[in-house]
């Protein structure tokens, strides 16, 4: 079968194309305003320069309102769901009207649709017939060759603490995309209750296309869509099943530069003291802010496959990262020598011929080192000492009322705050909450240390349910207490059932999932596993506990089959569900275009996934390499801290401005 | 029926053919005086609008009223509708490809009547239209130009969200006459219009208006070629130049001896010229070589895509060039392979054996003739000669052993559309490339827009093309028209379209409450599949609620938002809140928009809600950013004072906490006034508060406030220790150190102190360190450089091979104690 191009691709290609015909509709110069959260994901499929070929004079950041008359054509780019920023463009729009005297010519393109609020707020601004309006379908944006992410930042808090769920109906037109190019997903599987909510809606929105599709409204590309052959399943996990997962901190190199310096769109600002330099000063975006100069430089650092050094480093637990580092420095350093044996000519010349390679790996090899031994630097620090250990125990289940002493010194230590909320969040997930004398002390502890603002953050905290009192009904989550289709994920019982922890797992040569926590498998993950690697859970759980029930399930049982009581456990609603075709048509496609060897499952992660998890599932697509292909999705990259700053209330009640 | 001949109205123009080909006779009825009217037509074969032309006298009849009236009639002559015109004048007709009749009056109205039935949208163009008043207008397929009397241009580029745009400004001087070029044909890729001013002629866009600086004008007719490469241009001394669309050469130049300059200048396809007046139409080729025919009337021509269709009172006929594959075959004397395969079909009927020889002497050109005979049988109007090809065709592709019929079985289905579709009832003189072009989704959109519903599904089901909108809009025909009971209507429509896919309920629903007829509305969007498209309908319907509720099902928040908006802003607050509270996504959604915006909204639905601990979270958000401490702690005491009833334990200690905020506020605030100048303490965190005081060496207030906020002594005591460590009050540590006991432990003493670099300090602590592992003080010891405390430690626990490693790192005077300490635990030998 030939190859097209990869999903990752074709949404880069798409996503490019689409923007740069929008810029060409407005002809000549003109200045770009683009809102702070589509200036990230922009970036990951063109490049300025490109905007540049384009006619693009400037770039302003919405947020900052400081665009002026310098061209004719201003063009905005926002998200059309977000009322809020149609307000400000309305705003801006206004002032450039009656400011100055250019006589503008302004496009406002939506991403991704035009919404009907945002036709009410410019009507209501009284300037919708001025405008030109378009549209840019931005959704899956790829991350890597593996990773489709919608890059919506507010997608979590939205989804938990707002509820509300537009990001589910992004996420289900993404899916549309998928399923328009490859067909229908033959199978959905899901866990957790959002996760019910994007199935349902992708088999409403299948039955609309339907419907719409016959009277010719769609493309006709689009006609006739089956289920498709080269697609195994989708596969949706709802962020809320496995809250405990992301609370941990995470043990991989790409997870910890996340922890640490934090990664946005593949790409992490790092201190200068740390990396040095950028080695040619480039003149990058327009507008520096001076802020940023006064507190120590920060040098933007590009964090994909691009670079193999790091993509050697990104998933490998951080305990063999200064291995790797060895291994590579002593590799470049012998083949720098081979200058010197280099006799003929063409052995010189083939030298040459790599040195520009040789010059970019050894680049990529002072920043990583540098990296590396800063993180080593902060991991080797006894307050990280005594958060992991808290951490590991919870996730191992003992008893956690023993770690409370720990964590009362760390909140006395004036720890950041998030590393305190993440120890009481992960306690609560894991034993179904905290026993209420506990947490009204650790309450009055944290407000006290911390500033009583810090009550709207344990209000919201409760609201996503990360941290809450446990009800007398469920004393503790007891690895024995069976499987009652639950509000709470039962990680007790789960972390029994699925084998969550393994204590013997290596971190050089990692023959489980776990690796990636050293020692303790994502629940999230276990969960794919339940549906892509049943045979490979069952031996696990053999080893564990002979009480499971054990259905002889072979490789080909589909959905949950085999694991529906152990899936129970968790929160939400489990699902399997099939999309079935017109039959006919879908054994002639079969038998025309053969049993693709190679199929394509789609894990979707609502609500985000971090790091770790997409290492953990690329340890699983590397076994299934063969027959199977992962591709992860999701709405966007978390953790931890991620979480808790949806949650931590950021006024204060020192000198309020 | 004797065959026409196909080269009967061929005509030989410079190096090519054009033909005329009769499509339609007895058109119009004779006392219809076509002189009078404007014509024009839909592109593609489209309707034909008649207007009366108010500068010509025509005799008042005492039947016709005064008000003016635009006739549609389809190119038969079969009358499809009557436009009742306003009294304002006409400026304008034109049609865009859609078949929309679009009608420009003077006052810079501009109406845009869709599916011939009379329903329309207007817009007005704005920009001073109505002041100056519009003077003529142009068209392209989605678009038109709109000349104002004081030469200003204005465009509007799309007809669905119509945004007039003033073109560059024209020079001052008398316009003789102007043409656009439609956007696909420009290089801004945006319309451009062609002004004969004067002498010269300008090109306009939306920034400039450029002067191609000729100096042969006034020139009386403008007219762009189809593809927009050429350019026609009539002099006032009669002359027809065509130039290139830059008019820097000069192509051909054609004398048309003729003083009165042409009613029109149309361009037939991209190589040649029609030029018309009252009864006489110049057909102008290449090179200036020209053909002309005469009428008896009045003769309009309508410019299609690849020839023209020229209408007189008797007459619609179709004038255009002849292919070069018909041409091929038919042209007198034609040896092309073509041409000798359709007459092997004749020598086949006459059973003569010439057929097969024919057949053997094209042999290698056989498949080339085959195609060559299906495509022409495309060209052809009469279906005689389409048979006869499609003959040749076939024959010739019997004698191959591989070909492949594709092209044949399609060209067939197309002929049998097109046939069906030119009939005199129907009325569609498409050309096979016109098909091509409107496809055949354009097609049966004309069709349905005729009314011709079985037509139009018949050819759906042949070209396996979804029909469902033949459907809808029969049955929004059905629902306009029947006068019996809605329950009747809709059973009828639902029974009528059960079980066909895609069918949109929603606009026939839409229809049902255009009439006016809401309760069958209601009935028939039960039946719509998408949700989402019934929102904006029942808003207007008024059915709020429900609209809600679909909107809600949908899962779009867009749409929920868009509902909510509206309901907002109609319903009172308490009925608004009502209607959300039972619906969490909504209510969700509201909290959320009203968070960022409108807090006492918020207030309001909490209250309502009886929501006491949101209700006062927003209090206490407002305390946050009032920036007065006075409003700060009134606010506060507000938030308090709003959980006060609870019995609620969790909520009882969140009142407590909110209240010891404001305490807090208080304590710090007396803090400011006796110890620092300016707010230092207020708004800090306790901890943070008591942290200071310690650093700042008040110590007694700081215990003070530990007893006055209940903070536990562990946490006192870490919070002295990191303070004085930060003061580097030595002095005070090791006093503390004097305790017997520290609820903290001595460990971390030791640690704090040891990272600030006091070693001498530190070591102080580790002998209180008791409950550590013997091997752990070792360490410690060896931390702070005390080796020899380290290994009085060992030797207390008689441990030889810490103490040999202890003597490795020792230096000077050390080593010697070490080595005293092994010596006295091993036995000497």
């Amino acid at each position: 079968m030939m190859a097209p191009l990869g999903d990752a691709d074709h949404c880069r290609d798409k996503a490019r194309k689409d923007l740069v015909a929008l810029l060409e509709g407005a002809r000549g110069k003109k200045n770009l305003v683009i809102s702070q959260e589509l200036a990230g994901p922009v970036g990951l499929f063109v490049k300025f320069s490109v905007l540049q070929e384009y006619g693009v004079d400037r770039v302003f950041l919405l947020e900052n309102a400081n665009i002026d008359s310098s061209q004719r054509n201003v063009v905005f780019l926002v998200r059309g769901e977000k009322a809020q920023h149609v307000r400000t463009v309305a705003e801006q729009v206004k002032r450039l009207r009656t400011n100055g005297n250019v006589e503008h010519e302004i496009t406002i393109i939506f991403a991704p649709r035009r919404t009907l609020v945002s036709n009410a707020v410019l009507e209501e601004a009284g300037i919708i017939g001025d405008v030109n309006i378009a549209e840019l379908p931005l959704y899956f944006l790829p991350l890597e060759q593996d990773i489709l992410s919608l890059e919506l930042d507010d997608a979590f808090s939205d989804l938990y603490l707002n509820k509300d769920p537009g990001c589910i109906f992004h996420s289900a037109k993404a899916l549309m995309g998928i399923q328009q190019k490859h067909g229908y997903f033959p199978r959905i599987v899901g866990k957790g209750d959002n996760a019910r909510r994007l199935a349902d809606l992708l088999l409403r929105m299948r039955k609309e296309l339907d419907a719409e599709e016959s009277s010719g409204l769609a493309d006709p590309s689009a006609r006739g869509l089956l289920p498709s052959a080269d697609t195994e399943n989708l596969i949706i996990i709802d962020r809320d099943v496995d809250f405990g997962t992301p609370l941990l901190t995470q043990l991989t190199y790409e997870g910890l530069i996340d922890e640490y310096v934090g990664i946005k769109n593949n790409q992490a600002d790092v201190d200068t003291s740390i990396v040095g330099q950028a080695p040619t000063p480039q003149s990058q975006e327009s507008s520096k802010t001076p802020q940023q100069a006064k507190q120590g430089l920060k040098r933007k650092i590009q964090l994909d496959a691009s670079d193999t050094l790091f993509n050697q480093l990104r998933d490998a637990n951080f305990a063999i990262v200064g291995d790797i580092l060895n291994k590579v420095a002593r590799r470049l350093e012998n083949e720098y020598e081979t200058r010197h044996s280099a006799k003929t000519t063409n052995e010189l010349r083939d030298f040459v011929n790599k040195l520009p390679t040789y010059q970019l790996e050894h680049q990529s090899l002072r920043i990583h080192t540098n990296l590396a031994e800063e993180i080593m630097r902060l991991t080797r620090s006894e307050t990280f000492r005594k958060v992991l250990e808290v951490q590991q125990n919870n996730a191992a289940g003992a008893d956690p009322t023993y770690q409370h002493e720990t964590i009362e010194e760390l909140i006395a230590r004036d720890v950041p705050l998030k590393s305190i909320l993440r120890l009481l969040c992960l306690e609560s997930c894991m034993s179904g909450g905290l026993r209420p004398r506990d947490l009204e002390n650790f309450k009055r502890q944290v407000v006290q240390a911390y500033g009583h603002q810090h009550l709207l953050t344990f209000w919201a905290l409760e609201r996503m349910e990360l941290l809450q009192p446990r009800s007398s009904a469920t004393t503790m989550l007891l690895p024995t207490s069976g499987a009652q289709a639950g509000t709470k994920t039962n990680y007790g019982y789960l972390r029994k059932n699925l084998r969550l922890v393994i204590e013997e797992v290596s971190e050089k040569d990692p023959n489980d999932i776990s690796y990636v926590y050293s020692g303790f498998a994502p629940l999230s993950v276990r969960l794919v596993q339940c549906v892509l690697q049943k045979p490979y859970i069952l031996s696990l759980i053999k080893g564990g506990s002979p009480a499971a029930s054990v259905n002889n399930a072979s490789t080909a049982s589909p959905g949950w089959l085999g694991f529906e009581d152990v899936v129970k456990s968790a929160r939400g609603s489990t699902f399997s569900l099939v999309q079935k075709g017109d039959d006919k048509a879908v054994r002639a496609r079969q038998t025309l275009s053969g049993n693709a060897a190679t199929k394509t499952v789609y894990v979707f992660f609502l609500g985000g996934i971090t790091f770790t998890e997409i290492a953990a599932l690329r340890f699983i697509a590397a076994q299934e390499a063969p027959r199977r292909r992962i591709i992860i999705c999701t709405t966007g990259v978390i953790s931890g801290d991620r979480m808790m700053d949806v949650a931590i209330e950021k006024g204060s009640f020192s000198k309020a401005e | 029926m004797a065959p026409v001949n196909p080269l009967a109205n061929w005509e030989k123009v410079g190096d090519s053919f054009y033909r005329k080909i009769p499509v339609y006779d007895a058109i119009f009825d004779e006392d219809v005086e076509l002189e009078n009217y404007i014509v024009a037509g839909a592109p593609y074969g489209g309707a034909i609008a008649l207007y009366r032309d108010e500068s010509k006298p025509f005799r008042l009849r005492d039947s016709q009223s005064s008000r003016t009236s635009i006739e549609i009639y389809s190119c038969s002559g079969k009358h499809i509708n009557t436009i009742n015109g306003e009294q304002a004048t006409i400026r304008g007709l034109g049609w865009s490809d859609k078949e929309e009749l679009l009608v420009v009056f003077e006052d810079g109205t501009v109406r845009r009547y869709f599916g011939l039935d009379g329903e329309f949208t207007s817009f007005s163009l704005g920009n001073g239209a109505e002041e100056y008043g519009v003077r003529a207008c142009q068209f392209w397929a989605s678009g038109l130009v709109v000349l104002l009397s004081n030469n200003q241009l204005i465009a509007v580029s799309k007809y669905d969200e119509p945004r007039p745009r003033l073109l560059a400004p024209c020079p001052e001087g008398e316009v003789s006459s102007w043409s656009l070029i439609p956007p696909a044909h420009t290089l801004s890729r945006s319309v451009e219009v062609l002004l004969a001013v004067d002498k010269t002629v300008f090109l306009v866009d939306t920034t400039e208006a450029e002067d191609k600086i000729l100096q042969d004008g006034p020139f009386k007719h403008v007219s762009v070629s189809p593809t927009g490469r050429l350019v026609a241009l009539f002099t006032s001394e009669g002359k027809l130049w065509i130039v290139s669309n830059d008019f820097q050469s000069k192509l051909s130049e054609y004398d048309s001896k003729s003083r009165v300059a042409p009613s029109s200048v149309d361009w037939c396809g991209d190589d040649a010229v029609i030029l018309a007046w009252e009864d006489e139409i110049h057909l102008v080729g290449s090179n200036g070589t020209a053909s002309k025919y005469y009428y008896d009337g009045r003769v309009h021509v309508i410019p299609e895509m690849d020839g023209v269709r020229l209408i007189t009172n008797d007459t619609c006929e179709f004038l255009h060039k002849v292919h070069d594959v018909t041409q091929e075959i038919f042209r007198l004397g034609s040896s092309s392979p073509a041409s000798v395969l359709l007459d092997s079909v004749d020598q086949l009927e006459k059973k003569s054996p010439k057929a097969d020889e024919n057949i053997q002497r094209i042999r290698s050109s056989l498949p080339s003739a085959v195609d060559a005979c299906i495509k022409a049988a495309g060209y052809e109007f009469d279906s005689y000669w389409q048979k006869r090809l499609l003959k040749a065709a076939s024959f010739g592709k019997s004698v191959l052993e591989l070909y492949n019929s594709d092209d044949f079985v399609e060209m067939t289905e197309k002929l049998r559309v097109l046939t069906a579709a030119r009939d005199y009832q129907v009325g569609l003189p498409i050309s096979y490339e016109q098909y091509l072009r409107l496809t055949p989704e354009g097609l049966i959109e004309r069709l349905i827009s005729r009314h011709e519903y079985l037509l139009a599904i018949r050819v759906s089901e042949y070209l396996q093309i979804p029909a469902d909108r033949i459907y809808v809009h029969w049955a929004s025909q059905k629902v306009r028209v029947s006068t019996v009971d809605d329950e009747a209507v809709c059973k009828l429509i639902v029974q009528r379209l059960d079980g066909k896919p895609g069918i949109s309920f929603e606009v026939i629903a839409q229809t049902a409450y255009d009439e006016g007829r809401s309760h069958l509305a209601t009935q028939l969007l039960n039946h719509e599949p998408r949700a989402g498209k019934q929102v904006p309908l029942l808003l207007n319907m008024e059915e709020d609620e429900m609209a809600l509720d679909k909107a809600i099902e949908s899962g779009d928040d867009d749409l929920v938002n868009y509902v909510l908006l509206h309901m907002k802003s109609k319903l009172p607050l308490a009925s608004f809140f009502r209607m959300i509270n039972t619906r969490p996504m909504a209510s969700a959604l509201v909290e959320t928009d009203a968070r960022g915006q409108d807090t006492e909204l918020l207030k309001d639905l909490y209250y309502q809600d009886d929501r006491p601990v949101e209700g006062s979270n927003v209090l206490l958000s407002e305390a946050l950013q009032a920036t007065d401490p006075q409003r700060k702690t009134e606010k506060l005491h507000l938030a308090s004072r709003l959980l006060s009833d609870s019995k609620d334990p969790t909520v009882m200690l969140h009142q407590k906490l909110v209240s010891e905020a404001s305490q807090l506020l208080k304590a710090q605030e007396s803090l400011d006034k006796d110890l620092a100048d300016h707010n230092e303490f207020l708004g800090l965190s306790l901890n943070e508060t008591i942290f200071r005081l310690v650093r700042a060496g008040y110590g007694k207030r700081a215990h003070k406030m530990q007893a006055e906020f209940k903070m536990p002594e562990k946490t006192y005591w870490w919070l002295r220790l990191r303070a004085l460590v930060a003061k580097r009050d030595w002095g005070e540590l090791e006093e503390l150190g004097k305790n017997k006991k520290s609820p903290i432990g001595w460990e971390a003493f030791y640690n704090e102190v040891l990272g600030a670099g006091n070693t001498k300090l530190a070591s102080i602590f580790i002998p209180k360190c008791t409950h550590l592992p013997v091997a752990d003080r070792i360490e410690m010891w060896v931390k702070c450089g005390m080796i020899v405390k380290a290994g009085e430690e060992a030797q207390k626990a008689k441990d030889v091979n810490t103490l040999e490693l202890l003597r490795n790192k020792a230096s000077g005077p050390a080593i010697t104690e070490i080595e005293r300490m092994i010596n006295q635990l091993r036995p000497r030998k």
